[in-house]
């Protein structure tokens, strides 16, 4: 095996062993079981998988966990390079607090989320009981979606950009300056292109990961059929109803809506670096 | 522009970078500040421009007090030690910058600015290469075009950090000419740091040399030579 | 807030005072709300009652069985994780082979794979429709709604966490170390364990910190593997919601609570682990 797979030859031991386990965990943790999902699909064929996913229930289903991740990344995309900004750039009482708080949405379970969202924002928690005279509700809306959305994506924003942020060049930004641009023209001309790839990926990290959320969504979501219903919800219910077409053709669904999405921002992101050229 | 340096200090924490020193700089003077790393050049330079603030002292340009002037305000064209290019835009851009990002009120018309980016690009020798970005620019071409870029703002001196310092010797020959001829043809009053005493002898009309946060003799190259006032500047110009 | 100065760059490029200011107190308000707000609520709603009750809905049979569950779905997964990790990570980048990007990628896909859409392909190969399924269920071996299927998913969701840690660290390093030692006479499994592990045991420990939290946590792959029977395949995090949905709010928000004091204790070695082998991580900070 290794002669046939290996470029060039290599003192070192152990890639036979070595690339033997990785294959054979890829097959049959990830491989088989995407495969299982596919396969599925290829037996039922394009047109029925078509029909199965037509649904008015179901396209709502789907437009709203794609629109809820991308409004949901959008704002991350902002806030998120606000706090790595702050968190990189200043020194203040707290700094550190925060920044290891960044994380928490990756430690913290997502059912722990969700219902500690479900209980701030329902119409008797506190944040539900101070909005309401505002005429905002969040809990079982789309709003809430987002609230929980913006929770899960978070930390993909600040810890992709916060590096890059760390290793910019003074340089740039003195130069600006003695150029004679104001701090303003400085950040959106010279910072902001230089960090604008980073963005992307961590855009695309938070998306990636929003569309397919489910457990901190469902329970501030109401799961009203068409208006609050989520897509990994609907495959959920086929489930319990042992439909298992139904529920595999809207796990394909999805499945082509994320690789999609990795493949655009993929081209994008090429482009991006391509046209900044850092490649 | 003429330039006076009154007991300027600089501390970093505890570290001095700098110990009072005074210097008076002649308007269009082609000035080098000479030392060994850690001298205090890059420091001293650098609060020239703006980008530091002195611990204690002042500096006046043309005997006005500039030590609060903002960088913006200072109009001093810097020019960084590995020029600081912008590399996500073209050469051109990059030349522009300072014109473009002028308030409304004083900003040049887009046809002024191309004819004044068009005419440094000349004047650095490089006519055909607006469209280029930096990555596809030698390091030669580059230091010229971050001189072209510090001229385009009309500045009232020019500022190089170690302008030849990541360049082989060959270039750094040519550049110094250019260097030189530039100067002669804007008349700027222009500092220049170097650790290169072979070169602050050939191209400054006046070399300041610096040693820990001092400036321990500033003299006419050939005075310098004939006349070290101590042994260190006897040592380092020897070399 | 009071005594904060830029960092990095001097004060002459920094952002004016007010904006400055005005950054931190935004992010400081956005942070509390949308972070500490929740992880808070978990701890007043479990202590709603009082301390009592929280510990009695902890030592409810159904809740200490999910305990159960979790910690030895973890004991297993992590582990294997971290096995395939090193593995993974050794041949990625101590040797020369084509298609290695295209490796990583399908290693990285189980990130961008809803965690409900996994469970359901599990369910699809090994479920009661499924040949392999009824194969599996007349040689009496059960995956879906039993341990192996919780266990699959587990691995399915966690299996980029440590890989991912590890190859960025060893790329950097090379392998000229592993040369040295083999020219000195160590044996491959010495050089390993004396050479390579050393060199990236903060790197691994940081990627099964994070698996660690993923594995007890995961919520929707488990959810439909699983079946969610009570005092056999619940999870913590599922018992969590169907406490929640039973309006048994103090059990869910107690249980929910351990969850999160495990969440702590996570982002507390994190972030220890990152102020002590700052340089070390920096390679892989990419998250
Ligand atoms: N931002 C800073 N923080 C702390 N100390 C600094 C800083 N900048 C410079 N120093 C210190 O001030 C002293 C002078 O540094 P400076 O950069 O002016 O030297 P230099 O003469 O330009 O040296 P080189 O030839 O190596 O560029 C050095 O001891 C340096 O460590
Ligand atoms: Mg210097």
């Amino acid at each position: 095996m290794r002669a046939k797979i290996l470029r060039s030859p290599s003192p070192l031991p152990g890639f036979g062993v070595s690339f033997a386990i990785m294959m054979t965990a890829l097959s049959f943790v990830v491989l088989l079981p995407i495969g299982a999902l596919l396969g599925r699909g290829f037996m039922t064929g394009p047109a029925e998988l078509w029909d199965m996913v037509n649904s008015r229930r179901i396209w709502a289903a789907l437009m709203l966990s794609f629109r809820a991740a991308l409004i949901a990344s959008l704002i991350n995309l902002f806030f998120g390079l606000m706090l790595a900004w702050v968190l990189v750039r200043y020194r203040f009482w707290g700094r550190r607090v925060i920044d290891a708080a960044v994380d928490l949405p990756f430690a913290l379970p997502t059912a722990v989320a969700g219902i500690a969202l479900s209980a701030l924002y329902a119409p008797n928690g506190i944040f539900g009981q101070a909005l309401a005279p505002l005429g905002l509700q969040v809990a079982y809306t789309e709003v809430g979606i987002w609230v929980a959305l913006i929770f899960i994506g978070l930390p993909f924003v600040v810890r992709t950009v916060q590096p890059v942020i760390g290793e910019l060049e003074p340089d740039l930004e003195e130069v600006s300056a003695t150029l004679g641009a104001r701090r303003a023209y400085t950040l959106r001309r010279v910072v902001l292109p230089a960090l604008t790839p980073a963005l992307f990926s961590g855009f695309a990290l938070a998306l990636a990961r929003s569309v397919g959320e489910y457990g901190s969504v469902i329970f501030i979501a109401g799961n009203i059929p068409n208006v609050t219903e989520i897509a990994p919800l609907l495959i959920v219910i086929r489930l319990e109803e042992y439909n298992y077409d139904a529920a595999a053709a809207i796990g394909i669904a999805m499945l082509i809506l994320s690789f999609a999405m990795l493949l655009g921002i993929n081209a994008i992101q090429i482009w991006s670096r391509r046209r900044i050229g850092l490649v | 522009m003429n330039i006076d340096i009154e007991d300027l200090a600089k501390e970093f924490g505890p570290e001095r970078a700098l110990h009072p020193v005074s210097l008076s700089i002649p308007s269009g003077a082609l000035i080098a500040l000479l030392g060994p790393s850690g001298s205090g050049k890059t420091t001293l330079l650098r609060i020239l421009a703006g980008l530091e603030f002195p611990t204690s002292g002042c500096v006046r340009f043309d005997g006005a007090d500039a030590t609060g002037l903002s960088i913006q305000a200072r109009r001093a064209g810097f020019v960084f030690q590995n020029y600081a290019l912008f590399r996500h835009m073209t050469v051109f851009e990059n030349v522009a910058y300072g014109l473009r990002a002028k308030p409304r009120r004083e900003r040049p018309t887009r046809a002024e600015i191309d004819r004044r980016v068009t005419r440094l690009l000349e004047m650095i020798q490089l006519p055909e290469i607006g469209s280029r970005y930096p990555n596809q620019l030698s390091g030669g071409q580059r230091q010229r075009v971050a001189l072209a870029r510090a001229l385009a703002i009309e500045p009232r001196m020019l500022l190089l950090d170690e302008p030849f310092g990541a360049l082989d010797a060959r270039v750094r020959k040519d550049l110094r000419q250019s260097l030189r001829d530039i100067h002669d043809r804007t008349g700027l009053t222009t500092v220049f740091v170097t650790h290169d005493q072979e070169e602050a002898m050939e191209l400054a009309d006046l070399v300041v040399i610096m040693s820990m946060g001092r400036i321990e003799q500033i003299g006419k190259p050939a005075d310098i030579r004939a006349r070290p006032v101590s042994d260190f500047v006897r040592a380092f110009t020897a070399a | 807030m009071s005594d904060f100065t830029p960092a990095q760059t001097g004060r002459a490029t920094a952002e004016p005072r007010p904006v400055r200011y005005l950054l931190i107190g935004g992010t400081t308000v956005f942070v509390a709300l949308f972070l500490f707000a929740p992880l808070l609520t978990v701890f007043t709603e479990a202590l709603a009652d009082g301390w009592r009750s929280a510990l009695a809905a902890l030592s409810l049979p159904d809740a200490r069985a999910a305990a159960r569950m979790t910690l030895s779905i973890a004991a297993i997964a992590v582990p294997l994780n971290a096995i395939f990790g090193l593995a993974a990570a050794w041949a990625i980048a101590k040797f020369d082979f084509s298609g290695k990007a295209f490796l990583i990628t399908l290693i990285d896909l189980p990130f961008s794979v809803s965690p409900v859409v996994a469970g359901l392909m599990l369910v699809l190969l090994f479920g009661a429709n499924s040949s392999l399924g009824v194969w599996l269920m007349a040689n009496d071996m059960r995956v879906v709604f039993a341990f192996p299927g919780i266990l699959l998913a587990t691995l399915f969701v966690t299996f980029p966490f440590v890989a991912r840690e590890l190859i960025p660290v060893m790329i950097e390093q090379g392998r000229t170390e592993e040369e040295a030692a083999l020219t000195l006479g160590a044996s491959g499994w010495r050089t390993f364990l004396t050479v390579t592990l050393p060199n990236i045991r903060w790197a691994l420990l940081y990627g099964v910190l994070l698996c660690n939290a993923r594995a007890m946590g995961e919520f929707g792959a488990v959810a439909i593997v699983s079946g969610k029977i009570r005092g056999k395949t619940a999870t913590m995090p599922t018992m969590v919601e169907m406490f929640y949905n039973e309006y048994l709010s103090v059990a869910a928000f107690s249980l929910a609570a351990v969850l999160a004091m495990l969440a702590l204790l996570t982002l507390l070695l994190k972030t220890l682990l990152e102020w002590r082998h700052a340089d070390l991580l920096a390679a892989t900070r990419l998250h």
